[in-house]
């Protein structure tokens, strides 16, 4: 699996698309997208590492540099998203974050 | 010759693009772009202006349509900084939105030596924000992307320190 991270609007689809010569279409039948989302909800860290694991190429974008949020709901979600992000760099073969559209290898071999 | 230097808030880039410019032979020239509507902003204003003394720095402030600034011919441009212009042009009555922010920076590009533009990183924080905030992250968004593919050199500057994300250093 590639794991693609970075700032929100960084461009990570566009890129993996260019790169991957894909349509959107043909890139989402193969991807899973925004999946920091997917944090907010209940499902434990671990299984849903593993279940986005399956797919070919994940997408999250970087959410823990602001302030604390003030909500706790908010904190919690930020909490599991960047854990969920850390799982899945784990179990990647590549990282790539992708700022401005530009890509920079984080971790395994890849030409950008 | 354009280079587009990225960072957050306090990172330190302002300073790398200016000593980035300062090391450029010719006249150097500041386009400044943060319109003082409070206090708050010409205390900001004043630092960089501080900053920036003794440098050889002909200051132009600006806070929209670049497209027709009078700079000299052939001159090291810094243009500081593109959040600050992207929202005078999506919120000022007079604004032109993105496609003015493009066709200024094309402009200063086809006018200059070299062009080096200083812009935010500020979509690390989630997206949970009210009002419009989201719509104007879109947007900058888009023309970092835009800016990016354009430069010739992309620096991100982490704790004053340089990121390469295109091209060379040197």
């Amino acid at each position: 699996m590639i794991f693609v991270t970075g700032p929100l609007f960084g461009g990570k689809r566009e890129y993996l698309q260019k790169v991957l010569g894909l349509s959107l279409e043909e890139l989402s039948a193969r991807a899973a997208f925004d999946v920091e989302e997917l944090a907010a909800g209940e499902e434990p860290l671990e299984e849903l590492a593993l279940r986005l694991s399956q797919f070919d190429f994940v997408t999250a974008n970087e959410v823990g540099c602001g302030v604390v949020p003030v909500e706790a709901e908010q904190r919690r979600f930020r909490e599991r998203a960047g854990r969920l992000s850390c799982l899945l760099a784990q179990r990647a073969d590549t990282v790539i974050r992708v700022c401005c559209g530009l890509p920079q290898v984080l971790k395994g071999e890849w030409e950008c | 010759m354009l280079t587009l230097v990225v960072g957050g808030a306090a990172s330190g880039k302002s300073e790398w693009a200016e000593n980035l410019v300062l090391a450029l032979s010719g006249q150097r020239v500041y386009v400044a772009t943060m319109e003082p509507y409070d206090g708050e902003c010409l205390v900001r204003i004043d630092k960089h202006r501080r900053q920036r003394a003794g440098k050889g720095f002909l200051t132009l402030e600006r806070f929209r349509d670049l497209e027709r600034l009078e700079v000299p011919d052939g001159a090291n441009v810094l243009l500081e900084c593109m959040s600050n212009l992207l929202a005078n042009e999506l919120y000022s009555p007079q604004g032109g939105g993105k496609a003015a922010v493009l066709r200024g920076v094309e402009r200063l590009c086809a006018c200059s030596a070299h062009l080096t533009i200083v812009t935010n990183e500020v979509f690390s924080g989630g997206k949970d924000y009210g009002g419009d905030t989201l719509r104007y992250l879109r947007e900058l968004g888009e023309v970092n992307r835009t800016l990016a593919a354009w430069a010739d050199r992309v620096v991100e500057v982490v704790c004053g320190c340089p990121n390469v994300l295109k091209g060379r250093l040197l």
